[in-house]
Parts: C-alpha cells; structure tokens; sequence
C-alpha cells in the first residue's frame, strides 16, 4: 500500500541589515538584506514523500524538497529514505538516510504548518552544524503509567555542500535521544557527538602548518579536520490546548576554530480561534576565545611575515565572527483554512559586541554588533 | 443556594481542561464484543493520538476516525484531547512527515463506526450518544 502526501511554505523576508544577508540555515548561500531586499529564499519550500508498506512490518519512505540548495539552485534533494522494521508496536530500526532528533523540532523543522513560528528560532537551530544521518536509527517506547518514553540512537556518517564550494563531512556520527510525554507535557533531551571535517577551513590550516613548529600548533588547536563535535540539549513543551509555552537549551562544542557555543529560547502562544499569537526570546553566546596572536610574525624574514600576517588576520577574522546574539520575536499564526496556515512575524536581533551574529554574506562597510530587524510573512500547508 | 450551585458550574468549567463540557453528546465506544468496559479521558486521548497502541489490558487498540470536517470528529478532540482541527492536523503532520506513523483510518458515518466495531473487538471508535446501539458498548469513564 502507498501513502502520498506533501508539504509546503511560500514565505517573504525583508532585513533591515541591508550590507549583508539573513537565511535560515547554514546551507543556504543568499537570503534577506544584502541579496534580496525582500527574499523567497529564506522559508520557501516544497516537499513530496512516499511511504510504502511492504508488508506490516516492513516500509519504506522517501521524502524530498525542493528549496534553496547552496549553489543557488532548487534542485530537489532527498531529506528522508529508509526502510522500517517494526519489530512490535514499540520498538522498531531504519536503515538508510534520516533527520538527526537534535532539537525538539528538528525532525519536522521543514514542515513549517507543524511549528507555531514561521521558523524554529535560529539562535538554538543553528548550534549543530549537521542535520541528518545516512546509516539508521532505532526507536523504543516504554510506558508507565501515564508517561509514555521514547529512546531513539542513531548512527551514520553524512555529507553535505557548503556556500562557496566548501564540504562539511560528519563521521562517526552518533546521537541517543529521549523523548518524554506526560499529558500535555513533552521533554526532550539529546546528546549528539561526531568527527567534522570542514574542507575549506581546512586548506587555511595547511597554509599554517607551512610555518614550523608553531604553524602546526596553531593548526593543531584550530583545524577543523576530523575533530570532535560534542551537543547536549534539552528542551521541553507545555501544551494543554490553548496556550503553550516552549523551552530548549543546547551546548555545543566542536574542537576547533568554530569552538563553544551556547543558546536557549523561551517561547509562549495563546490559542484565539483561528490566531494564535506568541512572543519568543533566543540567545546564541559563542563562549570560546574571539582572538588569537597567530603566528609570531617578527621573527620571520620580510617576505614570510607579510604571509603569515595574513593568516593571523584570517584565523581572528574566523574567530571574531562567531555567532554571538539575542532575538526578541513576536508574531501571529492564523489557521486560514483546512491545512493552511498564514503567520507573520517580526524578530528584532541584536548582534553580539563584534559579531555578525549567524548573518551571512557581510559586505564592506557592514557593522557588527547591531541590531537587526526581520519581518516575515508565510503561507504553509499540509496535504 | 442558585447562586452557589451557579458558582460551582463557574469554577468547574474553569478547572475543566479543554473544554469537555460543549461535548457532551460525543462517547467513546468499543464493540460489545470486546473486553474493555471503562478508559480514562487520557487513556483515551493517548489511543487517539496514537501515543499508545495498547489497551491497559495489553490487547492491541486500533482507533477509528470519523471523517475529517465532521462535527463530531471536531467535538471528541476538542473534547478529549483538547485540541482544535488544526492542532491535530499538525499534531500527525510531525509523525507522518517523520516516518513514524499514519493517522487512524477515517470513516464517513457513525453507521460505518458500528459497522467496524462489530467486525473487530480491538477497535474504538466514538459516536453521538443519540447514534448509540446494542452493538457497542460505550466506555465509562472512571
């Protein structure tokens, strides 16, 4: 038996930051602001899936969107596609290509018609730098009393294509998750580690490695080749019907010039017929050091100091711009028929003292540590 | 004594969760074939949302929906789960679009409900109180 259905979001930003661009997560290449004054980038999507029960036990499922890919295109990439084994109504494996359970809204993130915001709040979203998994997951749900537990692992390695030509590659990559539900109450916490390879940052530390001695410890410290990436989060959601209020928390490190960062955000809505309108506060701190001596440029010779000054500028360029700020948010989703939701949404984001915050594409005469405001319009549905 | 009998509905309705008191008229049912005699609201609620697939005795329970838009559909999530037509189309938009379930099957009638419940003793279903007859048994509610 087959089962189709489809998702989608027609969505319009407009940043205020106009000397560099907005977007929704790390593998889009423009957004609002510098791009597009008014950008479809950012939220725009469309997404197909099939699932096939093969036997009672047995299925597949492949879902693919078309959205912005990172060379611009709308080429339609596949998010989801294994095959289930449902050992017993409680326990069941995948194998194949799945979404990471990172966040509480990871796994649905795209199917925005699920979240009460047009986006999940970019602040904790854009703490994990990898999204999904080929290789597989296991579920298993016990229950006890009125408490239902879901523990889920998964393993896989994945591949995926940055902005200006760079690959990130994750190896190793594991996750245990437990999601718990009580009632209107839904908790979820998650620890998630792997060995990241980040390419183009990584021919900047070859360059170091050029210079000795201390050359290779600066890229031994910073080199984001094969290194650890560690991510604890929790987060919880009280939903009793007519209001909610959302919490999450996530660390993450990743040894290297990327480092430690920290985000959280608060979220509450209240139900009014058709409108639900909600206000949300998010902070990314970037906890890490922001700057480096580098290389010691005065005791090489004129022609090799020029080079690894540029070097040092280049590793504390990296450094500096660590994402580092807080959002205020407030908007409204309105059920406007069956299966379609209209929302509108205004965040106003002050970036962190020298950061550019999780903006992207920062042009000449940008200015960090400024205040950024984002209006959003989206039109999502379910079919 | 009208006053107090008036203030007891006032602060009931306001402890109440997810307004039951509009719905009434909307029961749980299971065929009269079948073991289960009493589930709680939660109980309920969690079979319906597919949170559990199990009865408290440990027999498997498989949901039947009323059709989408119908009055009663509306009512018993309202009722039982507290939550409107589009919660609850977001509520299986996150498991079907994450691989991990699909919807109870949705009939068109009450007649069909019947219809399903007597052909299987696992299944549960809900009807207007009005459409109830010798053939299935509505749960109480402890």
């Amino acid at each position: 038996m087959l089962s189709f259905s489809a998702f989608g979001t027609l969505g319009i930003v407009h940043s205020s930051e106009e000397r560099a661009d907005f977007t929704s997560n790390l593998f889009k290449p423009n957004g609002a602001g510098y791009t597009h004054a008014w950008s479809p980038d950012v939220d725009s999507k469309v997404g197909g899936q099939i699932i096939a029960s093969l036997t009672s036990q047995l299925s597949a499922m492949v879902q693919a969107i078309s959205e912005q890919n990172y060379d611009g295109s709308f080429t339609p990439h596949v998010e989801w596609a294994n095959l289930k084994y449902q050992f017993t109504q409680d326990a069941s494996v995948r194998v194949g290509r799945i979404v990471l359970p990172s966040f509480l809204f990871s796994q649905s993130r795209n199917v925005a018609y699920t979240n009460p915001w047009v986006r999940p709040p970019s602040e904790l979203y854009s703490l994990v730098p990898v999204d999904s998994s080929d290789g597989g997951d296991f579920s298993y749900a016990l229950h006890s009393g009125r408490v239902n537990q879901t523990w889920v692992g998964t393993y896989g390695v994945t591949d995926s294509k940055k902005p200006g030509g760079g690959t990130g590659k994750a190896r190793r990559l594991w996750t245990i998750s437990d999601t718990i539900e009580a009632g209107s109450l839904t908790a979820h916490l998650t620890y998630q580690q792997g060995n990241l390879t980040i390419s183009n940052l990584h021919t900047l530390f070859g360059a170091f490695r050029r210079f000795g001695a201390q050359g290779d410890a600066l890229a031994d410290t910073y080199d984001p080749y094969n290194r650890r990436l560690t991510f604890f989060g929790a987060g919880a959601m009280y939903d009793p019907g007519s209001w909610f209020l959302i919490g999450e928390w996530g660390t993450s490190e990743f040894h290297s010039v990327l480092g430690k960062s920290t985000a959280w955000y608060a979220s509450t809505g209240y139900r009014l017929a058709k409108l639900t309108p909600y206000l949300t506060y998010g902070q990314l701190r970037g906890t890490s050091n922001r700057s480096d001596p580098g290389l010691n440029a005065s005791s090489l010779p004129p022609a090799l100091a020029g080079r690894a000054t540029g070097l040092n500028t280049a590793l504390n360029s990296i450094l500096g711009s660590i994402a580092d700020q807080k959002t205020v948010s407030i908007g409204t989703r309105w059920d406007v028929l069956k299966d379609v939701d209209l929302k509108v949404q205004y965040d106003r984001t002050r970036l962190g003292a020298g950061s550019p915050g999780t903006l992207i594409n920062l042009q000449p005469g940008f200015q960090t540590g400024g205040t950024v405001n984002l209006f959003s319009v989206a039109i999502d549905f379910v079919w | 004594m009208k006053i107090r009998s008036l203030l007891a509905t006032v602060a009931s309705a306001l402890l109440s969760v997810g307004g039951n008191a509009a719905a009434a008229d909307i029961v749980a049912v299971v065929s009269s074939a079948s073991a289960i005699t009493e589930l709680s609201k939660a109980q309920i609620s969690e079979i319906f949302l597919g949170r559990v697939s199990r009865f408290p005795n440990g027999a498997l329970a498989v949901p039947i929906d009323q059709e989408e838009g119908s009055q009663a559909r509306d009512e018993f999530y309202l009722a039982y789960t507290g939550k409107s037509p589009a919660q609850l189309k977001a509520h299986w938009a996150k498991i079907v679009f994450t691989g991990r379930g699909q919807p109870p099957k949705a009939v068109p009638n009450s007649s069909e409900i019947r219809r399903l419940l007597a052909a299987n003793p696992q299944a549960i279903g809900y009807l207007e109180r009005s459409a109830v007859d010798s053939s299935v048994r509505v749960l109480i509610q402890p």
